[in-house]
């Protein structure tokens, strides 16, 4: 539940505990501690890609929580009007449900929204980040991915969570396979084929072999019918991870709940990718709250947050692997059965 | 470190059972409790005939029907039919002990979240001020009412009376309430705090607990015998004060392993009362868990056996 505000007596109950040696927060962790993250993708069947994201308790009944829907669905958009752009494109959004922040107006639950989305779409969309199968047809189509946030509730963290939703969702993406589709000119020998009178005097247009004019041809597409839903959303290992340090100078601590970020004066979220073969890159940082830090703590600050988004990066891998093999595993049972 | 786990199966789907003869309440009989089975029902479910039952809170008239507006257990009176919702705010009731946070300072009063529909109210008329119980109550304290409670701070009260609104007048008119310090906050849903004989539950190993009927835990280091109210250690002005005492270590770790516990046991839908709470405390300590481990569903499932088997 967000609070909207702590008593002095319980800020400075947190602030004691983590000055303590050794540091002990209200939940028993320690300063460098996630809570246990409960993920699974694929709950959206109309989506091209899913997940549902739970920091905190995993079972159901549980109250407090941060939770996240994440859904991504393709659309596609036409170039030659300028609504979409070669290669596609992605467009992410953030909406909160009134029951994540009870205390605070509607007004106000606009105004977080804006703050996540914007965050958000900033750093995935980014260029860099841009998948390759996003495009159909060159100047003509091409994919535009809706990438779309719900916050069920917030327990703290929420930045962290949802980077770690929108990466499952994506890694979860199915592109459509698409076949291009020419419209050409019947041959005479076509035209006999489909029942022509082959001895009647025709007017038939040869390709004038002098024609070196590389002519676009093909004008529209149509989906392939395959038996899968489509190839994976390319560039999934690049998608990045977010994490924030929760700065009480100079210590700093990992995955605040919602009543530890009211107490601490203020945050850093770092935004890390992983690609494949390449190093770590740094793909966006914000910087929360009033107080202010100096160039040299950010700095370091910036290279210990690498280790950990490393860690997290890691983890999420192969809790999404192993998300592919259960649906796998699930989806054969139930064919098994179905037989 | 980070640990990913996935989505368990949830631990007690409810089932309901319904025989054929029970699929529509249509007669008298049918309609009595039978053998004390609670009957469930989802929002926009007929429950029963509008023509020969009336309609309560929870429930709406759509045609010949009276059906259903929130998920909850089906009841009667008469031929009154209430659906009582699972999950809902705080209904207070007077002599309710409840914890609360200040939202508002307005003239004369204290705007207090205590979990209900609307805000509580709390009189500057109806606290204790410093210097004692029979001290009258100055232009100066209406002036400086931040002195003794400002927004954020949390105190425990009872619930005096109910406005024409509906909503509820606390009141700290007790060495007993007051501001709180020295500890942490733990919301659970409020259904799950019963109304006991005393609220103010002192475990073992130096921890206090004040458990608000609005699901409001308050836990925090453990008063000593000769400091209670009414006792000459009685530090009287620390009464309004906003400084935390020195906690050590060990009641530090003994107030989160409380904290957790009550999320544990809050989160597996285990009613709260003082025997639970002792148990569940035992049973931590015995089996020697680390403080963060016991929200571990594996852990979190061995704690709940091991209480209701008790």
């Amino acid at each position: 539940m967000a609070t909207v505000s702590l008593s002095k007596a319980e800020v400075a109950y947190i602030k004691t505990s983590l000055e303590a040696t050794p540091p002990l927060r209200s939940d028993g962790r320690g300063l460098y501690d996630y809570r246990t993250i409960a993920l699974e993708t694929g709950v959206a069947p109309l989506a091209n890609g899913s997940a549902h994201l739970k920091f905190g308790q995993a079972s159901e009944q549980a109250t407090e929580g941060t939770e996240v829907i994440a859904a991504a669905r393709l659309e596609v958009e036409d170039v030659e009007s300028g609504e979409g752009v070669n290669g596609g494109r992605i467009s992410c959004t953030v909406s909160c449900s009134p029951s994540a922040y009870p205390h605070s107006s509607a007004a106000a639950i606009e105004d977080i929204q804006h703050d996540y989305t914007a965050l958000l779409h900033e750093v995935i969309s980014h260029p860099s980040l841009r998948p390759s199968n996003l495009s159909i047809l060159r100047d003509l189509k091409s994919w535009l991915l809706n990438l779309d946030i719900l916050v069920l509730s917030d327990a703290g963290n929420i930045y962290d969570a949802l980077f770690v939703a929108a990466q499952a969702a994506l890694w979860d993406t199915k592109v459509p396979r698409t076949r291009t589709v020419e419209y050409s000119a019947a041959t005479s020998k076509a035209r006999v084929a489909l029942g022509g009178s082959g001895d009647m005097d025709v007017d038939s247009v040869e390709q004038s072999g002098f024609n070196v004019r590389d002519v676009k041809t093909a004008a529209d597409f149509e989906l392939e019918d395959y038996w899968d839903e489509g190839e994976p959303l390319r560039g999934g290992d690049a998608w990045p991870v977010c994490v924030t340090l929760n700065l009480y100078p100079p210590l700093y601590y990992l995955d605040a709940t919602s009543t530890e970020e009211v107490a601490t004066p203020s945050r850093l979220l770092v935004m890390y990718s992983f690609p494949a073969d390449q190093p770590p890159r740094l793909q966006g940082m914000r910087l929360l709250g009033p107080s202010e830090i100096g160039l040299p703590l950010i700095k370091t600050l910036t290279q210990t947050a690498q280790t950990y988004a490393t860690d997290l990066s890691c983890a999420l891998r192969a809790k999404l692997k192993d998300e592919d093999l259960r649906r796998t595993e699930k989806a054969r049972q139930r064919f098994a059965s179905v037989r | 470190m980070v640990a990913f786990a996935s989505f368990g199966a949830p631990h007690t789907r409810i089932t309901q059972d319904r025989g054929p003869a029970e699929a529509d309440v249509d007669t008298d009989e049918d309609m009595d409790e039978g053998a004390g089975t609670a009957r469930l029902a989802m929002p926009g479910e007929p429950i029963t005939s509008a023509q020969a039952f009336m309609r309560g809170h929870g429930t709406y008239v759509d045609r010949e029907d009276v059906v259903a507006s929130v998920a909850g257990t089906v009841e009667r009176v008469n031929k009154l039919i209430t659906v009582r919702p699972l999950r809902a705010r705080y209904s207070p009731e007077v002599g309710d002990l409840v914890v609360g946070r200040i939202t508002e300072v307005q003239p004369k009063r204290w705007k207090v979240d205590a979990g209900g529909r609307q805000d509580a109210v709390l009189m500057l008329s109806s606290v204790n001020l410093p210097g004692g119980v029979q001290r009258r109550k100055l232009e100066a304290d209406e002036l400086q009412m931040r002195a003794f409670f400002e927004e954020g701070d949390l105190l425990v009260a009872e619930v005096q009376a109910f406005f024409s609104d509906g909503a509820m007048s606390l009141h700290t008119r007790s060495l007993r309430y007051g501001k709180l310090r020295n500890g942490m906050l733990v919301c659970v849903p409020p259904a799950l705090v019963r109304r006991l004989k005393s609220h103010f539950i002192a475990l073992a190993s130096g921890v206090d607990l004040v458990l608000g009927l609005n699901g409001y835990i308050w836990i925090s280091k453990h008063v000593r015998d000769d400091a209670q109210a009414g006792e000459d250690g009685f530090d009287a002005a620390a009464v309004y004060s906003n400084k935390n005492d020195d906690i050590d270590d060990a009641t530090r770790a003994a107030i989160a392993r409380v904290a957790n516990l009550v999320r544990v046991l809050a989160a597996h839908s285990v009613p709260l009362s003082d025997t639970v709470l002792l148990e569940a405390y035992e049973w931590a300590v015995d089996q020697d868990w680390e403080v963060k481990d016991l929200v571990r569903e594996d852990v979190a499932e061995a704690l709940v056996a091991a209480v209701a088997s008790r």
